[in-house]
This record gives C-alpha cells, sequence and structure tokens, in this order.
C-alpha cells in the first residue's frame, strides 16, 4: 500500500474524540441518513417498483431515470426486501 | 472502606475481566477473524448496514445503553441490603455475565448477517418463541416506564430546586431541533447555546426554588390538602408499612412528565426526542466525568466526602415488616440490572450495534468494552449513595454525586443541582424513548385487530396510561424488582439464544449456558417473591380496604409477574429442547433465516 492510501491513525486526541462524537452525535447522524433513504427509497418504489412486482403506471419516466437509479437498485431492494420486526425500531 | 478503594476495586476489575477473560473467549471459543466480512461491509446500504469505526461506535454503543438502571438499582440495593452485597454482585455480575451478554449477542447477530435476537429465535428454535418473545418485550417495556415514571415524578415533587432546568432542558431542546435542521445553525454554536443555558438554569435552581414550592402548595390546595389516593404501601417508614398519599402535586408532576413523554412520541424525532437527549448528553457527561475524578481523588483532597456512611451489610432478609419477604437472592440480582447484567444491551446490541460493525476483531471492545464502562457507571453511583447517606436515595445519591463534584471547587449547593439534573436527565430522555417503542410496538402488535391502535395519539396514550396505573400502586420498590426482573429474564433469554446457536455451530457454548442457568433460575425465582409480596402485601390489604385504584394498579402488576413467567417458561421450553436437539446434531455453519434477496 502506498504511503498516501494508509488509514490516518490519530492519537489519543481522536479517540476521545471519536467516542464523544459517538455519544452525542452518531445517533442524529443515523437517523438524518436512514430519512434521506426512506425518502429516496420511497421515490424509487414509485419509479421503479416493478422490480419487486408492484404494477408501475408510467414506465417512460422510468426509463428516463433508469441510469441514475441503477447504482442503487441494490441495496434499495435488500432494504425492501429485509424482514424487520418491532426491535428493529430500537436500533 | 473509602471511594479511593473502591475505585481501585473498579479499574482492577475492568483490567482482568478484559484481559484474562473476556480476550480469551474471543480469541479461543468465537475465534474472532478480522479478515471475515461482516453484515456491515456485507448488506453496505449506507444507513441500517454500514462499517463504523470503533471508537465511535463504543461511544455510541455506551451511550445507548447506560440508562438509569446501573443508578437506580445500585441505590435500591444499598439501601436495602448495604453496600457490600451490591458492590459484590455488581462486580461478580460484570465479570462472568453481563460483558457475556453484550458481546454475544453482538456476536451472534454479526454471524447471523445481522438478524435481531427475535429473527434468530424465530430461526434456531421456532416461530412460536418470536411471538412470545414480542409479548414479553411489550411487558417489559410497559414495566421500565412506569418504573421511570413514578421515580422521576417523586424526585421532581420533592425537589422543586430541579424544575427551572428541567423545564429548560425542553425548551433547549426544541431551540437546538430548531437551529439544527431548520435555521442550519452549525453545532459547535448551538450546543454551546443550548448547554450553557441549561446548565445555568439548573445551577439557578435555587433561586427558583421558592416560586415551584408555591406552585406545589397551589395544586394541592386544589383538594383542600388531602390527598387524590390513598393506599397501603409496605416498603414506606423503613419498611415498617404505612398509609401513602398522592397529592395532587405528584399527580401533576407525573402527567407533566407524561405530556413530556408523548410528545417525545409523536412529534417528529428531530423537533424534540433527539435534540433534548442531545443536551440531556452534556449535562450528565459533564456529572458523571466530574463525579468519577472527584470519587478517584477525593479520598486525598477531601477526605470527608469520600468515607462510606451506609451500613455494609444489612442481613440476608432485613425487611421482614409487612412488606413480606425481600430475600438476598433472587432480589439483589434483579434489584440492580443494568450495572452487572442487562437484557437491554443484548436487544440493542443485535439491532443497533452489530450492523456497524466494520471488523470482528471490533466486537470485543465494543461489545464488552461498553458493559465494563457501564459497570464503571454502576460503581459510581454505589459510591455516591455510600457516601451521602441524606435523605431519600435518590437524595442520598445526589448528595453523594454532588460531594464528589464540589471536591472541584464548586460550591456544595450547585454540585448537588448539578447532580439531581443528571439524575432526572438521565431517566427523562430514556422514558420518552421508551414511549415511543411501547407506541409503534402496539401498533405493530395490535393495529389490525384494534383499529383505533393504528393511530399514533391514541396507541401513545394507552401507553401512558398503563404506565400512570402502575404508578398508582405507589409500590416503586416491587414495580422496579418487576422491571429488573424482567429486564434480567431478557438477558437471559438472550443468553439461552447464544447457547443455542453456539451449540448449534459446535462451538463451546459453556460461557454462555452457566450465566443463562443461574440468571434464569435467579429471575424466575424473584419474579415469584415479587408476585407473592404485591399480591399479599398490597393487593389484598389495599382491596380489603375497599381502595379501588391501587388495588387495580398492584392487581396489573400481578398479572403481569404471571405472564411474564409463562413467557419465561415457554421460551425456555422451547430453547432447551432446540439446545439439546443441535447438541446431538450441531450444523456445520450457521444459515440464514430466509434465502438472501439477492
Amino acid at each position: 500500500m502506498a504511503e498516501q492510501d494508509k488509514p490516518k491513525k490519530g492519537g489519543i486526541f481522536q479517540v476521545f474524540k471519536d467516542i464523544v462524537y459517538g455519544m452525542s452525535s452518531h445517533e442524529m447522524t443515523r437517523h438524518a441518513v436512514r430519512s434521506r433513504a426512506s425518502m429516496e427509497h420511497l421515490f424509487i418504489l414509485i419509479t421503479m417498483g416493478d422490480l419487486l412486482g408492484v404494477p408501475i403506471l408510467p414506465p417512460y419516466y422510468s426509463l428516463r431515470l433508469l441510469p441514475y437509479v441503477t447504482p442503487q437498485i441494490s441495496t434499495w431492494k435488500r432494504r425492501m426486501l429485509r424482514e424487520r420486526d418491532i426491535t428493529d425500531t430500537l436500533g | 472502606m473509602n471511594a479511593l478503594i473502591a475505585v481501585i476495586l473498579g479499574a482492577i476489575t475492568v483490567y482482568l475481566t478484559y484481559t484474562r477473560y473476556a480476550r480469551r473467549i474471543d480469541r479461543n471459543v468465537i475465534q474472532s477473524d478480522p479478515k471475515r466480512a461482516t453484515p456491515a461491509t456485507l448488506y453496505m446500504d449506507g444507513v441500517d448496514f454500514m462499517p463504523t469505526n470503533r471508537n465511535i461506535l463504543f461511544g455510541y454503543h455506551f451511550k445507548s445503553i447506560a440508562a438509569a438502571g446501573p443508578i437506580v438499582g445500585a441505590i435500591v440495593a444499598a439501601t436495602l441490603w448495604g453496600w457490600l452485597p451490591a458492590m459484590l454482585w455488581l462486580i461478580v455480575g460484570v465479570a462472568f455475565m453481563g460483558w457475556v451478554s453484550d458481546y454475544s449477542a453482538i456476536v451472534m447477530s454479526v454471524r447471523n448477517e445481522g438478524h435481531s435476537l427475535s429473527a434468530v429465535a424465530h430461526r434456531l428454535v421456532s416461530p412460536r418463541t418470536r411471538t412470545i418473545l414480542f409479548l414479553f418485550i411489550f411487558f417489559y417495556l410497559l414495566l421500565v416506564a412506569g418504573a421511570f415514571v413514578g421515580i422521576m415524578a417523586q424526585v421532581m415533587e420533592s425537589q422543586p430546586r430541579t424544575h427551572l432546568g428541567m423545564i429548560l432542558l425542553v425548551v433547549m431542546g426544541l431551540l437546538l431541533g430548531q437551529m439544527l435542521y431548520r435555521w442550519r445553525i452549525g453545532l459547535v454554536p448551538a450546543t454551546a447555546l443550548t448547554v450553557g443555558v441549561t446548565l445555568a438554569a439548573i445551577m439557578m435552581g435555587g433561586a427558583s426554588e421558592g416560586f415551584f414550592k408555591g406552585l406545589n402548595e397551589a395544586f394541592n390546595s386544589l383538594t383542600g390538602g388531602s390527598p387524590l389516593v390513598t393506599y397501603f404501601d409496605p416498603t414506606l417508614a423503613n419498611f415498617k408499612g404505612a398509609d401513602a398519599k398522592i397529592m395532587p402535586s405528584l399527580l401533576f408532576w407525573a402527567l407533566a412528565i407524561s405530556l413530556f413523554c408523548y410528545a417525545g412520541s409523536v412529534l417528529p424525532i428531530w423537533r424534540m426526542a433527539q435534540p433534548v437527549v442531545y443536551v440531556g448528553f452534556w449535562i450528565t457527561a459533564l456529572a458523571m466525568l466530574l463525579g468519577l475524578g472527584g470519587a478517584a481523588v477525593g479520598t486525598i483532597i477531601k477526605p470527608e466526602v469520600a468515607q462510606f456512611q451506609i451500613p455494609m451489610f444489612k442481613g440476608w432478609n432485613p425487611q421482614m415488616g409487612p412488606a413480606g419477604v425481600m430475600p438476598l437472592w433472587p432480589m439483589l440480582f434483579v434489584t440492580i440490572a443494568c450495572g452487572a447484567i442487562s437484557g437491554w444491551h443484548a436487544l440493542f446490541g443485535s439491532v443497533g450495534t452489530a450492523r456497524q460493525i466494520e471488523n470482528e476483531a471490533d466486537m470485543l471492545p465494543v461489545g464488552a468494552g461498553s458493559m465494563l464502562a457501564e459497570f464503571l457507571l454502576g460503581m459510581l453511583a454505589l459510591l455516591a449513595i455510600s457516601v451521602g447517606a441524606k435523605g431519600s436515595p435518590v437524595a442520598a445519591f445526589a448528595n453523594g454525586l454532588g460531594g464528589f463534584i464540589s471536591v472541584w471547587g464548586f460550591p456544595m449547593e450547585y454540585a448537588v443541582s448539578l447532580a439531581f439534573a443528571a439524575f432526572i436527565v438521565i431517566v427523562l430522555v430514556v422514558t420518552q424513548l421508551l414511549f415511543r417503542v411501547m407506541r409503534v410496538t402496539l401498533t405493530e402488535w395490535l393495529g389490525e385487530i384494534i383499529p383505533p391502535l393504528r393511530n399514533q395519539h391514541f396507541s401513545s396514550f394507552i401507553s401512558i396510561a398503563l404506565a400512570i396505573l402502575l404508578v398508582m400502586t405507589g409500590t416503586w420498590i416491587y414495580l422496579w424488582q418487576l422491571f429488573g426482573a424482567a429486564n434480567q429474564l431478557m438477558a437471559a433469554l438472550s443468553l439461552l439464544l447464544v447457547t443455542i446457536w453456539l451449540a448449534s455451530v459446535g462451538k463451546n457454548w459453556v460461557y454462555a449456558g452457566i450465566p443463562m442457568i443461574l440468571m434464569y433460575v435467579t429471575t424466575v425465582a424473584s419474579v415469584l417473591v415479587t408476585a407473592y409480596n404485591l399480591y399479599f402485601n398490597v393487593y389484598l390489604p389495599n382491596l380489603a380496604a375497599g381502595r379501588m385504584l391501587p388495588t387495580v394498579g398492584s392487581g396489573l402488576m400481578v398479572l403481569v409477574a404471571i405472564l411474564l413467567i409463562f413467557a419465561a417458561i415457554l421460551i425456555g421450553i422451547d430453547g432447551f429442547r432446540a439446545f439439546f436437539k443441535y447438541l446431538r446434531r450441531p450444523t456445520t455453519m450457521a444459515q440464514p433465516a430466509t434465502a438472501p434477496p439477492l
């Protein structure tokens, strides 16, 4: 591995900073990411729902959007089809 | 005994447990492999499954598991049996059971594609087990909510100096949400402003004490000074039993806390729940850091605040009055829950933390490390109550912690105010999360059968009403012990699943199996004892006196206790059957619950 590719190692200050971030803000960040993902997935469901068997009326727009959506399809399908239960609300 | 010796004992426990036991299990039994892909890397979606730095994850997991449990449990146990049994259980519990439960739940989830405990139960045991587990979890959450609302209402009613700080905490939380998400103000200035104002309000609590005392008296004068509810409480008057009275001011504060939790439950999470938790985090972190540091150096700098004052040991069954049976075994082991071992940690670890583990080598520092850190929090609470010894248990805790904080030069009055605020903040932020989860659970669970429960306001109202009903039994100690038992039983069930999984993959299951049997037997016994105490010492006397509300409340608690035992026995039967099946014929590797979607 080239020298510049090596992950940067912080000192004790960096460790402390990470722990404080984890305690104070990581949950907020996760929630913000989750909210965005929910919106995006809903959008993909509306436009590309036929990938999951949901009939979609305007295929023209789906085709126009397909190149932009393609990179997200695999994770989107995994998230949509993943089994969930009430304990997932804790995480 | 003094605080310094206890701090040294705590540090030695952490060091020996981590280096001599936990690391060995991780290396020899689990055989964690840094090269093996984790669900976070395999199924990375940038949302639920996301590889995260181990230090961040340690902070995240610790903050999520460190709630009121280690603090309140240590306070109650030291009051009931003395500081020595409480300290021994904290040390032995965390060294042989606590870290095992936390770490193993994370490991099991990581090795099973990030599935939750219930999903693993569905696959390894039976579909019925999963359904019963859901039922169990709901009643568990109800008990936690009841116990937390009860203690907070008592503290708020008896400590008017804390009111201003708590009101400003909520206001500043709302302001922080607005500043961050609507006005787009940077995190650092927004934090400085909101945390600064909240801290100032907490410190100025003494100045507003007179006003809030007057407010309480005004509420009480609405009924001419007579109580709303009178009930027989066997744990009052040093466990000799006495008539307790619920005054309008107590109901007001219970309702105010419920209103706060209701708002946290139904408002968008960014609007209230998260910002309040965030502001509260800085308050508690400051108090705990100053307190822990003060406990360590207080013996040298200010010895009068670091000497233990409560009795070392009060007996094997010291409460022989109308409070009935409260033997050290099994009741101590459920009274102190989270600092020693906790089912909440396993539940959260499997769905929250396990899906962010970047590398299998991180499972030990995150899972076991967080539990050991929480043990230190429990020790701090025990030290605070042991040196405090003035007033009610919570007041003694605040006095003790305030004493430790005062080592750094803060006036004692301000230090005690900060300690009180830290206690309430810890309990408050967890309670609002509990009601949110209870609401979702009710909707998911009964929404199809009872359509009104799909309405978030209605399901929140039902959750809060049930919790208030439990509070109205007036026997808070029994409620706390029932919560502790449910929590420890959850840990036992989690360990049972871990044991089954270890047997199913042909690994040595003993390190999880023995704690599981001990906790299973202890917790079922403790629920039986609590149900007995509730029935004979609360339900029957109040029924005989024709007191309707305490009768209904204690009757509900007895019913919940019976349901918990029934659920635990069913899960136990299914679990042991599955365990022996896998013991005879282990599979070579864990199979996914369903075919991977892609």
